[in-house]
Parts: C-alpha cells; sequence; structure tokens
C-alpha cells in the first residue's frame, strides 16, 4: 500500500513534469542560472581571499624572522616593533611560527605546487604581521627599511597599492555578486511556483474530485512538491556542471601565468569547489521545495 | 445520520443562501430536497459534506459535529459520503473502469480491492460492457451511472445528489432514479436535491421544500407543490 502511494506520486509527478515541459524547461534554466551565480560568486571570493590571505585586517607591513633566528633575535624584533606606539599598533601586532606560516604558504601557493615544494615547515620564515596606527605610508616605509638591518629579519614587505586597489575590488564583487544571485535565486523559486500551481491549475478538475472522494491533502499535494523539487535538484545539477567548467577554464588560465607572480593563489582548490557543489545541491533542493510547497498548499487552501 | 441544527449559512452580507434551517434525517431514509433555482439546495448539500460551513447552527453527521471537526479529519468524513452531480464532473482522460477506479486508488485502497470492487460496482450501475470507454464516448444517462458508480464504490453510508438527472431526458432520469433506489435499498441514505416535479411526484419520498433558503414544508411522501 505504501508502495503503491509512492509510485502512484513518482508517475503523477512525471506526467505532469511532461506536461509542462516549457514552463518547466524555464525554471530550471533560471535556477541553474542562480545557482551557477552563487556557485561563482563563492569560488571567487576563494581566490581573492587566498591572494589577500597575508594582508588580512589592515595588515601593512610583514617582517619575516630567518628560519636560523635565535629566540632572543626573535623577542628583540618584537620589542623594537613595540617600540614605535606612534606608528605601529602593538595591540594588533601578531606574530605567525612557522608551522602558521607554512599553513598560509599553502593558501597561497594553492596553484604553484613548484614553489610550495621547496618550502618546507622548517625552513620558511616566520613572520610578524604589522598593522599601522599613522595615516601617513612614508614613516611605515622608512620603519622598514631601519628594520632590514635588524639581526634575524630575512626581509621587510610592505602591503603594495595593487592589493589595496584588490581588496577595495572583492568586496565590491562580492557585495554585487551576492546581491545578484539572491535576486535571481527568488526569481527561480516564483518560477518554480508559477509552474507548479500552473500544473496543479491545469489538473484542477481531478483535484476537486480527489478531495470530494476524501483524498489527503498531503496525497494530492506530495506529487506536486516532488516535481518542483526535481525542478530545483536539475537546475542545481546543471549549475554544478557550468562551475565546474568555469573553474577549469579559470585554473588553466592561471596556470599560464609566470609562477611566483603571486597570480597562481588565485587557483581554487578542488576541494572546495566540491563543497561548493553541495552548497549549491542543497539550495536548489531548497528552492524547489519552497517553491512548490507555496504553490500547493495555497492552492489546496481554495 | 445527519442532523441540522438552526443552521444559517450566508455567502455576502446580502445573501442568505439558507436561514435557520434544522431537520434529522434517519438512516436508510430517502429526502428530495425541493424548492426552485437559487432556494439554497446545493448550499444544504455542501454543508453536510464541508464544503461549507455554517454561521449559526449546527451540522451533525453519523454522530459527528462536522463544524468542529479539524481540517486534517475532513478527508475521512468524505469517505463516507457519496457525492453525484448535475455535470457527473468525471476526468475526461480516464476511461469508466479508471474514473471509478480512481477514487479508491487516491485514498489508498490496495490494487486487489479496486480489481474486486470496480466491476462489481460497474455491473451494479449496469455498464459492465463499457468499461473501457471514455466519458465522451458515452451517454448522459451513462455518464451518470459512472459518476453514480464512482459515488457508491466504496460503499458510503449517505450518497448526496445534487439534481442528478438535470441534464437528461425524462426516461433517462428514469432510470437513474430506479438506481438511486435500488442503491437506497442497500441502506444507503440518500439526500437528492431536485426541481424535477415529476420525478419528486412518481416516488413519493420525503420532500423538504425551500423558499429563499427558509424551509417551508417538510412532509413525508410529499409531492412537489
Ligand atoms: N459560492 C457562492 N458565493 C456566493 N453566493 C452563492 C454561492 N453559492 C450560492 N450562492 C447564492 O446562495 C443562494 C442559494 O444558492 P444554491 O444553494 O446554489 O441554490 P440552489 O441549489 O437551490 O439553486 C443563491 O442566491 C446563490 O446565488
Ligand atoms: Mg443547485
Amino acid at each position: 500500500m505504501i508502495l503503491g502511494r509512492i509510485s502512484y506520486a513518482f508517475r503523477e509527478m512525471w506526467a505532469s513534469f511532461k506536461r509542462n515541459i516549457t514552463l518547466t524547461a524555464a525554471a530550471i534554466l533560471t535556477s541553474a542560472v542562480s545557482l551557477l551565480l552563487v556557485g561563482t560568486t563563492f569560488l571567487i571570493q576563494r581566490a581573492f581571499d587566498n591572494l589577500l590571505v597575508q594582508w588580512r585586517g589592515d595588515v601593512e607591513m610583514i617582517v619575516f624572522v630567518r628560519a636560523d633566528a635565535t629566540e632572543s633575535q626573535v623577542d628583540n624584533i618584537e620589542s623594537a616593533l613595540k617600540d614605535q606606539p606612534t606608528v605601529i599598533d602593538g595591540e594588533k601586532l601578531k606574530y605567525l611560527n612557522q608551522k602558521q606560516s607554512f599553513d598560509e604558504a599553502k593558501k597561497i601557493f594553492a596553484g604553484d605546487p613548484n614553489t610550495l615544494s621547496l618550502l618546507t615547515e622548517e625552513t620558511i620564515p616566520s613572520q610578524f604581521k604589522v598593522v599601522p596606527i599613522t595615516k601617513d605610508p612614508e614613516l611605515v616605509r622608512s620603519l622598514a627599511e631601519q628594520f632590514q638591518t635588524l639581526p634575524g629579519v630575512e626581509s621587510v614587505a610592505l602591503a603594495e597599492d595593487q592589493f589595496r586597489v584588490i581588496a577595495k575590488l572583492s568586496s565590491f564583487v562580492r557585495t554585487v555578486t551576492i546581491g545578484m544571485s539572491l535576486v535571481l535565486l527568488a526569481v527561480a523559486v516564483g518560477l518554480i511556483w508559477n509552474t507548479i500551481r500552473t500544473a496543479m491549475f491545469a489538473r484542477r478538475r481531478e483535484i476537486e474530485v480527489m478531495k470530494l472522494v476524501g483524498a489527503t491533502n498531503w496525497f494530492i499535494r506530495v506529487p506536486f512538491m516532488l516535481e518542483g523539487l526535481l525542478q530545483g535538484l536539475i537546475g542545481a545539477v546543471v549549475s554544478c556542471g557550468g562551475l565546474w567548467g568555469l573553474n577549469r577554464a579559470w585554473t588553466n588560465g592561471v596556470a599560464s601565468f609566470k609562477p611566483g607572480t603571486g597570480i597562481s593563489a588565485l587557483v581554487v582548490p578542488s576541494g572546495y569547489v566540491s563543497g561548493v557543489m553541495v552548497i549549491l545541491i542543497a539550495l536548489g533542493a531548497i528552492a524547489g521545495a519552497v517553491g512548490s510547497g507555496i504553490a500547493a498548499s495555497r492552492f489546496l487552501d481554495v | 445520520m445527519i442532523r441540522l441544527e438552526s443552521v444559517t449559512k450566508e455567502y455576502a452580507q446580502e445573501t442568505v443562501a439558507v436561514r435557520d434551517a434544522s431537520f434529522e434525517v434517519q438512516k436508510g431514509e430517502f429526502v428530495f430536497l425541493v424548492g426552485p433555482s437559487g432556494s439554497g439546495k446545493s448550499t444544504l448539500l455542501r454543508l453536510m459534506n464541508r464544503q461549507e460551513s455554517p454561521e449559526r447552527g449546527e451540522v451533525w453527521v453519523a454522530g459527528r459535529n462536522i463544524n468542529e471537526m479539524p481540517d486534517s479529519k475532513v478527508p475521512y468524513l468524505r469517505r463516507t459520503l457519496g457525492n453525484v452531480f448535475q455535470d457527473y464532473k468525471l476526468l475526461p482522460n480516464k476511461t469508466v473502469f479508471e474514473n471509478v477506479a480512481f477514487a479508491l486508488e487516491v485514498i489508498g485502497k490496495p490494487k486487489h480491492l479496486i480489481a474486486q470492487q470496480v466491476p462489481a460496482v460497474l455491473e451494479l450501475v449496469g455498464l459492465e460492457d463499457k468499461t473501457d470507454r471514455f466519458p465522451h464516448q458515452l451517454s448522459g444517462g451513462e455518464q451518470q451511472r459512472v459518476s453514480i458508480a464512482r459515488a457508491f464504490v466504496n460503499r458510503p453510508l449517505i450518497l448526496l445528489a445534487d439534481e442528478p438527472t438535470g441534464n437528461l431526458d425524462p426516461s433517462t432520469g428514469e432510470g437513474i432514479m430506479r438506481l438511486l433506489e435500488r442503491i437506497n435499498q442497500t441502506g444507503t441514505t440518500i439526500v437528492m436535491a431536485t426541481h424535477d416535479h415529476r420525478i419528486v411526484n412518481m416516488l413519493r419520498k420525503r420532500v423538504i421544500q425551500l423558499d429563499r433558503g427558509v424551509i417551508v414544508r417538510d412532509q413525508e411522501r410529499g409531492v412537489y407543490e
């Protein structure tokens, strides 16, 4: 009896799916496009994140400490940094030991395995991340030159202007893509809602008879909800295919740059891409269930 | 079996479709609701299967106050009621067999039971030769028989019929009435709305007469005046 009901639900769902093929295609396509945009947003953010990971949190200067520096040399560098309260924000000064620095390097060189393979936890420099308190870049620059010569210091790096541009760009792109994907996702839910409503309207005589002979609302509703769910899921699968293709093209493009230019940080690890795909599938299913759920309950209330 | 207590149903503020109606129908009775078009016959029937709810008063069916019943229980109430309409309400893309089977399928009856009950009821209504026809291949009287078969296949306690002969010529209508009488003789309570004088006068059943929503007569073995 349970099996009979399940097969009934799927049979009805499939028949209705074929009947409304144009509306169904539009709903699926919109879901796919909106979810692809959601996925792309995730990937772009991740790529920017890799690029900017060193400079996150207003860091403007990094003091790299030689791997073979003694503990007292490290302590000296730290106190010398804290000795500059007018230039440096002592509260925000952060030290990354070799293990933490290596973890960071894995992100930066995600797309550049050759460089990464030259690094080890033992040979990588540890680092002080410096957040300036002054607004005058010249002060920071002269401080950097001063520290270059301190014992135990390997090198000093300054945030370059292009990083600040990229950081701004990144937050702008994030706002725009998130906004657009939300709008498109709402449109997708609306289209699924409309398809299901139309499907139910086309079968209103059947639904009327079903209600008169005592079918429960859930029995009437389930095939239509499955139909909406399927639309969302198919849209999600299509968007995953699109995302896979986009990421491949992107990775190939990035790989053609010279290694060591920093561009390679823009490569997104494939584990992350699979994670995003799972999210897209879940979002597609939710969009389908919400759209068809609203349509089904509204219709049956009448 | 059915009891109405001071039932009033208003649609818009102005239209009172049923006003302060009270009556009781015993198990196995056959009752005609008569009155001119717009007098509230269909509304009374719709109050009995909870397609409508009254503004005032109570409707009791099979021992339960159906207006206090939660929505989720209404499908089970309706499984004890059969409905027959003037326009048959058959599904055009299903055969005679499928139309009747549909009523059992959607309440989750198992296949072997459907295979057994549908042919039996189609034989009862005299359509055993036409099980594979579609509604448009049948006469009006035959279509009404299919709809009666669908209403009766689950052996309801009560059959509610809204002008079942309204679209039929007199002799076909008489055939439908004989079928309804047979169903009534199995113990099924029947409430039938009609404004067909001839049929009411021929059968001499209990008559409840409505005039603009008010019951003006309730008479055993009555005629249409
Ligand atoms: N769904 C509705 N909405 C508003 N008014 C209705 C509705 N159904 C019936 N009416 C009104 O209620 C009155 C009784 O109608 P009805 O019960 O259909 O009478 P009958 O079946 O005797 O012809 C009529 O005045 C009709 O116009
Ligand atoms: Mg009527």
